[in-house]
């Protein structure tokens, strides 16, 4: 199968062998049908056409939010799969680092990556989790915990009782929900977090000053790193080959042809963190940061098992809206990237809509766990309220179709601005 | 063009954006202009270019340059955290680090596939333009 991360770097790139989370899926017999690519002006929202439907795992989450696949894949290095999963109204599951296999995943920073899952409910996510998990030879930093049986933590809605959810201490953190935040996300969120006390949570308060620290770090990490990753592809060994009369300008202009700017910005800002010299000042700053911020989570979540935010700081904004202005794009990440700096897993559902533009737009809800908590609290929490406060159902007549398929990819490549991306679609 | 030779000698940083002077785009662009290395210069498009191996136009330059200093500034924030005594962490860490394999080589079963990916395949070589060396 073609693949391509929705690059021209990579233009009718054949793999030579499947991933270890595709492989694992196709062994329990599912069917691959495609892999969506997200491209920037292409790929759009299916509850609004004008605007984005996230990013970067965009495709993926568009392809489940207008019922093209049960569930699909997805990667979420800074939270590539919860923003798009909370902009498309659907779950979207980032695991704990190390619990999937990164082995065939299109790399792009190194110590944040993960691959995360798609669903348009918790228990379809949950499905496809203990499908991909587990310890891979291949990827050294795997883990070789046992995987749970997810799908047996999952209880049908009527064999609940009133509070199901009695003993569970539920942690919001206060930074998530100050300014900067829309106030129609801040209110759905509050109105979820209602919901939980109904059910029988123990709510209060949670403060994280490093909060805000975690964005610039993130961004030190993740743009270095993933200057790194990209500078294999060099036209050499496959791909997009420009001709030179030297070795350097054939480097140099494939890459310049085959990177959109967005790209090869943030090779060039990554570039510069890693120089000798700048190293101690930018990237070893950045890692001493994320031990700080993953300290912090770990004394919030001993007092709590869950914490939480909303999955961004907006509904969706219009295609095209944050092109020129790279830290207003940035600034959507807030919410999700303190999350890859701890390595925790965490889960986003959809919490409520806000009136916007030609309909409404979805809100997400993030629920934040300890490592390797996925079956513990999160999915049972989840499942919950997946089925009782589902508003997507209900809004399915406003689909109409979501342009995101390889077919148009040629005629709109030159558009691209993704960094990379790998995703995969499946129905099991 | 004296006075701007005389501007490189001094050990301040220049006046003018260096990419805009008179002097060809490619002259001094391995050297530095300030004598000494301050911790924090700005960044240098085109010499990052260089160094990534991404041919940019002059047009890409000027367009970046504006943004990736305002990036770059704002990574700067980091320097006023008090960071002493806080140990570097490598990875996420949720696991410890035994998991290497056993250093036993194995054969790709698909090596036709690898080898039917390079665009200037000569059996057995990859075949690429020549190395020019720098001066």
């Amino acid at each position: 199968m073609p693949s391509t991360a929705g690059s021209r770097l990579l233009e009718n790139y054949r793999p030579p062998f499947d991933a270890t989370a595709v492989r694992k899926l196709r062994e329990s017999g599912a069917i691959v049908v495609g892999r969506p690519i997200w491209m920037s002006l292409v790929t759009a929202n299916p509850w609004d056409l004008s605007r984005v439907p996230g990013g970067s795992s965009g495709g993926s989450a568009a392809a489940v939010s207008a019922r093209q696949c049960m569930v699909a894949l997805g990667s979420d290095t800074g939270g590539s799969v919860r923003q798009p999963a909370s902009f498309c109204g659907v779950v979207g599951l980032k695991p704990t680092y190390g619990r999937v296999s990164r082995y065939g995943l299109v790399a792009y920073a190194s110590s944040l990556d993960v691959i995360g899952c798609f669903g348009s409910s918790v228990a379809d996510a949950g499905i496809l989790l203990n499908s991909i998990s587990g310890h891979d030879k291949f990827d050294a930093t795997s883990s070789k915990r046992e995987v749970p049986d997810y799908q047996s933590q999952f209880v049908a809605i009527d064999y609940l009782e009133s509070k199901p959810l009695k003993g569970l201490r539920v942690g919001v953190i206060r930074e998530t929900l100050e300014n900067g935040v829309d106030s129609e996300v801040i209110s759905s969120v509050r109105d979820a977090v209602s919901h939980l006390e109904e059910l029988g949570c123990t709510v209060t308060e949670v403060s994280l000053p490093s909060f805000s620290l975690g964005l610039p770090a993130y961004y030190i990490l993740a743009l270095s790193e993933s200057s790194s990753n990209l500078s294999r592809y060099d036209g050499v060994r496959y791909g997009k080959q420009v001709p030179g009369d030297e070795l350097n300008s054939l480097y140099g202009d494939s890459r310049a042809q085959g990177f959109g700017s967005e790209v090869k910005m943030r090779i060039l800002m990554g570039t510069y963190a890693l120089s000798a010299g700048y190293y101690d000042a930018y990237y070893k700053r950045a890692q001493q940061v994320r031990t700080i911020i993953r300290s912090s989570f770990k004394e919030a979540l001993d007092k709590n098992d869950i914490l939480i935010s909303p999955a961004a700081p907006s509904v969706a904004y219009k295609i095209g809206e944050k092109k020129n202005d790279p830290l207003a794009m940035y600034a959507g990440d807030i919410m999700t990237v303190n999350v890859n700096l701890a390595g925790l897993p965490a889960l986003v559902l959809p919490c409520g809509f806000v009136e916007g533009g030609s309909g409404s737009l979805p809100v997400g809800f993030q629920m934040i766990g300890a490592a390797f908590d996925e079956a513990n609290s999160k999915l049972f929490l989840g499942c919950f309220i997946a089925f009782s406060k589902c508003y997507v159902e209900s809004q399915m007549h406003y689909f109409q179709i979501v342009f995101y398929v390889d077919l148009i990819a040629h005629a709109f490549i030159q558009l691209l601005d993704a960094p990379s991306i790998h995703a995969a679609c499946f129905l099991i | 063009m004296g006075s701007r030779a005389a501007l490189l000698l001094r050990a301040t940083p220049p006046l003018f954006s260096f990419r805009r002077s008179a002097y060809p785009k490619g002259h001094v662009h391995s050297k530095r202009f300030y004598a000494q290395k301050s911790s924090l210069d700005p960044p240098d498009v085109s010499r990052l270019a260089e160094t990534a191996r991404i041919s940019l136009t002059p047009q890409e330059v000027d367009e970046f340059e504006p943004k990736i200093r305002q990036v770059v500034d704002w990574f700067a924030q980091l320097q006023a955290v008090d960071l002493d005594s806080v140990e570097p962490a490598i990875r996420a860490g949720t696991e410890g680090d035994d998991n290497l394999r056993d250093d036993v080589p194995e054969a790709f079963d698909n090596r036709d596939a690898i080898v039917a990916a390079v665009p200037t395949y000569e059996d057995h070589y990859i075949k690429v333009p020549k190395v020019l060396n720098k001066e």
